[in-house]
């Protein structure tokens, strides 16, 4: 297995595994020196299987455009993605520091806004919020936690150095996948098990699992938890049943669930009603009750907001939670870090200019050609346009856009994504990648050994969405000189 | 339990027993035929409604002809008991079931779901390959069906997969046995007697019952002897009584049953008491029509029971 130093010359990234001068990173050796050693044949023989892993498992995201066709294969890059825990441990600290700060900051957003009284957040970005819910307010879910489930975007530059990219605090996928990658690289590749440290990720169900029980408003260490989702026709539907089976949940529809004149929620069953206790919802805000929320929805459970209201179910993310996810929001987290915990952030994020100021909005205008420019409430990579790729008529579309709504942008400088070798027709060549970690609190909080890696497949692209057809490594955090 | 995921469970069984069994209809239907004497011939309407699929196959077929039956039989994705549509269907139940099955059922659903898209061509070919893309569904079937019997915990999703399996395969043996209702032999031929024997003897193998009934009843294979068998013998897993009695005992494993036990024993009554002594053709085909309506009740029974949940019931 070769290098593709003509690939690696046309860039300037950081790449993962590979050094300046192609040589492999210390973490990375013994991965590098086992691909180098196996013949085109076999590799090619064990990528087949986890190809055919893949298509029996059944493993899936469903794109949206694709009607008609709920299966697709997705693709895994069998060439994992390598990082020292030494490398790792700061990361994963810095990941609690940010979920820590953010469910204050919802917290208090929601009922006294003293970081608006105090001048540090400006009350005007939450009037233009569509995720912000009136109907939250007044709320302390249990242990002040409003965003249980985080999934946060990180990204390397040139440089060497981590970036936060975005929260997601909504309803995050892609932990299935994480699984999954690791659960098929040691069916393909035991050997490679054996000779590194590789740290195992599978006790996400059981912290999953134990991080929803401790939300119980009712004592008792047996809870009924469901996981409420949209449907088999949602793109990460496999991840619902696959998180419901592990965790020995119901995975339940809206049109399985009651809730009753005294704001109970119950679950239908064989033999009758029974009561949930706490609700993984996998549908958005918008959706989950029609009675508050869009009245159209078939997909929520009518009175499910009153009965969380009254304290007798728990729903994990909190509704309204998604304040904090939204990309005007997430510019001022370092300055909430501070505000709230009076720490410095771990995590640096990514410079942005927030089109809402006249005057960063004006740099964004002209230098839209450098700048990578997102809506402040999409998720999946929708709607955003990266400068430098576009034609001069998208970008001056985009520039009417903005004008007419500047709150909802956000522009970034086009970050050189960090790479990592691929395999494509016989040859390591760097694809771009990120890496998303899970993050869990309620009485506790968790961060994922590594995450999810999403790669770029094509050459050169930087888009590396499930939804737009990225693919996805599995990512080890090894320790090393153990 | 979910209502829903009952529901799910018993359809799943049902399709994947459908699917079998209608690979084990085509089969016997294909040997039959070859055994038929000069001048007989096999009506492929009533084969279709045999498989009670006759008004579908008419809105879609002009003419009634064996490699168009054949094909809807198979691999019409518009007949949605053909075996393509009842696997489909089955793996499309068992995604959203997948928390409460053994992990690698839906990896096993799920390829020959692919064995199935990959080999249909195969399969209208020519008759060997027909009889192999058959015999491949109901081995990897068997292989799911094992998965179950051996993996998966004695509880509720269990007697759900297991009242599915059984009420499809009490219906396709009574569906199976009326083949023969289908045919007509040549007037006052001499070789009369021994075709419909070579027929009985072709609808026992489709139901891999020739050898347990030589075993078991260590008789000449006639009529009155098969219907005997088919219907009264316990010990045989595909006789309806003793799919009536699995269904029975599941039942009873299961919280209010009191609405569905009369139905069961309404069936097992019906088939008990029916002597297989004089029994004609066209008795026989009546006596199946009953047997398959009171299957029917059954179903419905377990609809209104389990998978319409009655709000009246709460549980803390």
């Amino acid at each position: 297995m070769k290098i593709s130093s003509i690939e690696y010359a046309s860039i300037q990234t950081y790449d993962e595994l590979l050094t300046p001068s192609l040589l492999p990173r210390s973490a990375a050796q013994p991965l590098l020196d086992y691909l180098s050693a196996i013949d085109e044949a076999d590799l090619t023989a064990r990528r087949q299987a986890a190809e055919a892993t893949i298509l029996a498992m059944g493993i899936t995201f469903t794109v949206y455009s694709d009607a008609g066709n709920i299966d697709r294969a997705w693709p895994l890059d069998v060439v994992p993605r390598v990082m020292t825990r030494k490398e790792w441990d700061p990361i994963q600290v810095g990941l609690k520091q940010r979920l820590t700060a953010l469910n204050l900051f919802i917290n208090d957003i929601y009922n006294k806004q003293q970081i608006v009284k105090d001048g540090v957040f400006p009350i005007e970005v939450l009037k233009d919020s569509v995720n912000f819910r009136p109907q939250c307010v007044g709320i302390t879910p249990k242990f002040g936690v409003w965003a249980n489930i985080c999934g946060t975007d990180l990204v390397r530059d040139a440089d060497g150095t981590v970036y936060v990219l975005e929260d997601n605090l909504r309803v995050p996928s892609g932990v299935s996948y994480m699984l999954e990658n690791r659960q098929i690289m040691k069916r393909i590749f035991p050997e490679l098990f054996r000779t590194s440290n590789i740290l195992p990720v599978d006790g996400y169900t059981t912290e999953l699992y134990n991080m929803l029980a401790a939300l119980s408003p009712r004592p008792g260490d047996q809870p009924v938890i469901a996981v409420l989702t949209p449907g088999i026709y949602n793109s990460a539907y496999f991840e619902h049943s696959y998180l419901a089976q592990q965790m020995g949940a119901y995975l339940v529809e809206g049109s399985d669930l009651v809730v009753d004149e005294k704001d109970i929620v119950y679950i239908k069953t064989i033999t009758g009603l029974q009561r949930v206790d706490v609700i993984y919802r996998r549908i958005d805000d918008d959706f989950i009750d029609p009675e508050v929320f869009n009245p159209d929805s078939v997909l929520g459970v009518a009175g499910l907001m009153r009965a969380w209201r009254s304290g007798n179910v728990a729903i994990a993310n909190a509704p309204g939670a998604g304040v904090a996810d939204d990309k005007v929001v997430y510019t001022y987290v370092p300055k909430m870090i501070k505000y709230y915990l009076d720490e410095d952030p771990i995590l640096p994020n990514v410079p942005s200019y927030l089109c809402m100021h006249k005057d960063e909005r004006e740099y964004v205008i002209n230098n839209i050609d450098q700048l990578v420019v997102k809506p402040a409430n999409e998720s999946g990579g929708y709607g955003m346009i990266i400068g430098s790729r576009a034609t001069q008529a998208e970008r001056d579309a985009f520039v009417e856009l903005i004008k007419k709504n500047p709150r909802n942008y956000m522009a970034q400088p086009t970050l050189n994504l960090s790479t990592a070798p691929a395999i494509v027709n016989g040859v390591l060549v760097p694809r771009h990648l990120d890496l998303r970690p899970f993050v869990l609190q309620s009485k506790n909080q968790y961060v994922t050994m590594g995450g999810l890696t999403r790669v770029a497949m094509r050459q050169g692209s930087l888009v590396v969405n499930s939804s737009q057809g990225g693919g996805s490594k599995d990512t080890w955090i090894v320790e090393e000189g153990v | 339990m979910l209502a829903r995921d009952a529901e799910n469970l018993y359809w799943m069984a049902r399709y994947l027993g459908r699917a079998e069994n209608t690979a084990r209809l085509i089969i016997s239907t294909s040997d039959i035929l070859l055994d038929l004497p000069q001048g007989a011939s096999l009506g492929w309407g009533t084969v279709l409604q045999i498989a009670g699929i006759d008004h579908m196959y008419k809105k879609h077929y002009e003419t009634v002809a064996e490699a168009d039956i054949m094909h809807f039989l198979i691999a019409d994705e518009r007949n949605q008991s053909s075996i393509l549509s009842s696997v489909q269907n089955a793996r499309e139940n068992t995604r959203t079931l997948r928390e409460l099955l053994p992990e690698e059922l839906w990896e096993r659903i799920n390829s020959l779901y692919l064995y199935i898209v990959n080999n249909i061509d195969l399969a209208s070919k020519n008759r060997r390959n027909k009889y192999l893309f058959l015999q491949n569904v109901i081995q990897q079937r068997h292989s799911i069906e094992g998965l179950i019997i051996s993996t998966l915990e004695r509880d509720l999703a269990y007697y759900f997969i297991r009242l599915g399996t059984h009420i499809e395969r009490a219906d396709m043996t009574t569906r199976i046995m009326d083949i023969n209702y289908a045919i007509s032999l040549p007037q006052d031929s001499d070789s009369d007697e021994i075709t419909r024997q070579t027929l009985w003897v072709g609808i026992l193998k489709a139901l891999s019952a020739f050898l347990p009934y030589r075993r078991l009843h260590n008789v000449n294979v006639n009529m009155a002897g098969v219907v005997d068998f088919l219907f009264h013998e316990r010990r045989f897993p595909r006789s309806i009584i003793h799919c009536l009695y699995e269904i029975e005992s599941t039942l009873s494993d299961l919280p209010m049953n009191e609405a569905l036990l009369p139905h069961v024993k309404a069936a097992q009554l019906h088939i008990q008491n029916k002597s297989t002594k004089e029994l004609d053709i066209v008795q026989l085909h009546e006596s199946i029509d009953i047997a398959q309506q009171q299957l029917n009740d059954i179903h419905n029974a377990l609809n209104e029971t389990y998978f319409s949940p009655n709000e009246g019931t709460k549980a803390a």
